[in-house]
């Protein structure tokens, strides 16, 4: 190197200079990394840290058959900064109001208005107008229009997405899924009894965002991924539940009753299989469904199970000895001497020329009969048997608010209780109280727990859970179940009180029912509950089925008996579940010559 | 000679410090390109991602849909609408098989080897050879 390429006074300036520069960084580096350091980092932290929590999706309710009964859907909440329009887009705005079905000059009202007034009270204490940065234009706008939305450009037009609830099927089995209300918040149902499988966990992503508020993705620090909630499927076929609500619109339309209940269940796993009441609702629309219309009066509304309650004395009374199906009792007397006094007996309809054996007083339904029955079992007796099948006590269904129903104990009871409780009064029970004791007939003598929930699968539908039928405790032996059920038999037969329930080929056991209703303190005449509840096939049972008509008005003034408002409906429904469900006859037709016989080998 | 080897010294250390300040510049430019790429890169996958839910909600939402047109009442009510009278199949419809349909279809398959008629024809198997 040369002398004359920097001179020692410039090669010191010029060093000088350097040091003197890299020094100034120094210090100012060490005045913001080290003296004001958390100042400074709490500030930046401040303006440029972003959380954005990621949503997770609520679980899938689906039927046995894995069709969507209620599910989650992506909308767009739509809105506008009136701040950030220009006037060029103006032509564009009847075609917005258009795709959002709004009116173009509530549209036009809603761009118009830049400022918030404040409220008088805001306006004494000295607010100023505030600038309006959003105004909401539509809360559910589907995925497909905000994509045509998007492709008009105008500009402070956008969205944020959310996922909303919603009920494919609409007012399908309203009273068991139940529904999310605005808030989000589950009110009733599996929506709300399942909450903790269905709701999932959001996740959350920890970042920076720039001076306009856009993510930095590069600076992502943590990220909990969003864990969708759990699929639950339930017992109930859409098919099924469809079939019965059919049928409770058909009662509807013809009897015009205050209510109807109609449930379906597996007779071996106590699973059911559909349950729908009259009046029903539109989960879509709950919000124009009155209360009492939203209640799932199957296990909400206490009713008299009338002659539907003398399995209870005949089944007590097989079980414990004490009669056989051919002892036959005088059912032709209007009083009798019980415990020192002399009892009086709630009327049949008809008079018996010859005493009735327990299968004839099941079949006739006679109250003379089955108090005397109960008067066998005695207070206790009966009473212990009525518990054991269910009545008295919540059969932990909990999808409604359950009532116990209500059965005294005996030393509550007054002197005719005994004569009018084996017939199925001084007694209230919830029609799945009536539905499950009757299963338990049909499932060979075990009081089923009532299940709705079959499975829970995770987001990627591999079962984490699956529920098995849960008998709650025996009740009867198997030999007087099925003892029973071939009486039940005979009342879809002839000489039964339903004898329209009977179906060919099939053995058709069940009970009719039709008890007066208390109006005002007094049993009314012209007021009842018809009902009949039945299984199919009595020596195999694969079904039960329960129709319970309240106060329905029939032409002519008719006695609503369980045998006109319920068999009928009871029958209707069989017929489509035999092809349906492929329940095989008892008696079986003769083979079809159908299938090709083989060679002579 | 001092003065000069003095001046040798910092004219090195001035090269040096430019040097310095080129590959220190270079590293720099380095990193700030390398960055540059990162957030090009998150960014892309942050779209990604963000493509994956878009189109994860049109799925659901198409799903909804799917699901509200297979409710029994839409299917009923196009039952009607394009007059295709479908109706449930009676009992009286039904023919029940009690065997198994597989058994059965073989037979079928096979009642023309099998049938009398053919009580005569050769039959050959192909065996296959495993060595």
């Amino acid at each position: 190197m040369t002398k004359g390429f920097a001179s020692s006074y410039r090669l010191v300036l010029l060093t000088i200079v350097i040091v003197g520069c890299f020094a100034g960084i120094g210090v100012r580096l060490v005045d913001l990394h080290v003296l004001d350091r958390a100042a400074l980092v709490a500030v930046a932290d401040r303006a440029r840290r972003d959380i954005t929590v990621e949503r997770a999706r609520r679980g899938d309710i689906l039927d046995s058959r894995g069709d969507v009964l209620a599910t989650s859907k992506s909308v767009v909440v739509l809105g506008v900064d009136p701040q950030s329009l220009v006037p060029d887009d103006q032509v564009k705005w009847a075609e917005l109001a258009r795709l959002i079905n709004m009116p173009l000059s509530e549209l036009a009202a809603i761009f118009n208005e830049k400022e918030r007034l404040p409220s008088a009270e805001e306006m004494d204490d000295g607010a100023e107008p505030r600038l309006i940065r959003w105004a909401k234009l539509s809360d559910a706008v589907e995925e497909s229009t905000y994509a045509k939305i998007l492709d008009l450009k105008i500009k402070g037009v956008y969205g944020n997405r959310t996922y909303r609830r919603t009920y494919p099927r609409n007012q399908l089995a309203s009273h068991l899924i139940g529904y999310m209300n605005r808030e989000e918040t589950p009110v009733m149902g599996v929506e709300r009894y399942a909450d903790f499988y269905l709701r999932g966990q959001d996740g959350w992503r920890e970042s920076e965002k720039d001076g306009l508020r856009r993510e930095l993705a590069q600076f992502r620090s943590r990220e909990v991924p969003a864990s969708d909630g759990y699929k639950v499927v339930l017992s109930i076929d859409s098919a099924v539940q469809h079939m019965i609500e059919a049928e409770l619109d058909r009662i509807a339309r013809e009897m015009r009753p205050q209510q109807a209940t109609i449930i379906v269940s597996d007779a071996r796993s106590g699973f059911i299989l559909g349950l729908a009441n009259y009046p029903t609702f539109d989960l879509n629309n709950y919000g124009q469904a009155p209360i009492p219309v939203q209640r799932n009066v199957a296990v909400t509304d206490l009713i008299d199970p009338g002659s539907t309650f003398k399995i209870v004395p005949a089944a007590g009374a097989l079980e414990r000895g004490l009669v056989a199906p051919t002892t036959r009792f005088n059912c032709s007397i209007t009083s009798i001497e019980y415990r020192g006094k002399v009892r009086r007996f709630m009327p049949d309809d008809h008079s018996y020329d010859h005493p009735l054996t327990v299968a004839e007083i099941i079949s006739h339904s006679s109250n003379v009969g089955a108090a005397q029955l109960g008067m066998l079992l005695g207070e206790r007796g009966l009473y212990d048997t009525a518990r054991a099948f269910g009545f008295g006590e919540s059969s932990g269904f909990p999808f409604g608010a359950e009532s116990a129903g209500l059965f005294n104990d005996p030393s509550k009871w007054s002197g005719i209780d005994i004569t009018r409780i084996p017939a199925g009064y001084s007694i209230s029970a919830t029609p799945l109280q009536i539905h499950y004791a009757m299963a338990t007939i049909a499932s060979g003598g075990e009081l089923m727990l009532p299940q709705l929930i079959r499975e829970i699968r995770d987001a990627s539908d591999e079962t984490v859970y699956t529920f098995g039928g849960v008998a709650r405790r025996r009740v009867i032996s198997e030999t007087t179940a099925r003892q029973m059920a071939r009486m039940l038999q005979s009342v879809a037969s002839e000489q039964g009180t339903a004898k329209e329930a009977a179906i060919p080929g099939y053995e058709v056991a069940g009970k009719t029912g039709t008890a007066q209703k208390l109006i005002e303190g007094r049993y009314s005449a012209r007021n009842h509950v018809g009902s009949f509840v039945g299984f199919l096939p009595a020596s195999d049972p694969r079904v039960v089925i329960s129709v319970i008509v309240d106060d329905a008005r029939l032409p002519g003034g008719l006695i609503a008996y369980g045998g006109r408002v319920a068999v009928p409906g009871f029958k209707r429904i069989a017929e489509q579940l035999i092809p349906y469900l492929d329940i095989k006859p008892i008696i079986e037709p003769r083979p079809a010559s159908l299938v090709a016989k083989g060679g002579n080998r | 000679m001092k003065s000069t080897g003095n001046q040798a010294f910092v004219n090195q250390l001035l090269v040096f410090t430019l040097v310095m300040i080129c590959l220190s510049g270079s590293v720099g430019l380095g990193t700030v390109w390398l960055r540059h790429q990162i957030s090009v890169s998150a960014n892309q996958a942050k779209q990604i991602d963000a493509d994956i839910t878009r189109i994860e909600r049109r799925i659901a939402e198409t799903h909804a849909q799917i699901a509200a047109e297979q409710s029994p009442e839409k299917l009923d009510q196009k039952n009607l609408a394009m007059a295709l009278q479908l109706v449930r199949p009676q009992e009286q419809q039904l023919v029940r098989v009690a065997e198994s349909p597989e058994e059965r279809l073989l037979a079928r398959r096979n009642i023309e080897i099998f049938s009398s008629d053919r009580r005569d024809a050769a039959v050959s198997f192909h065996i296959a050879n495993l060595h």
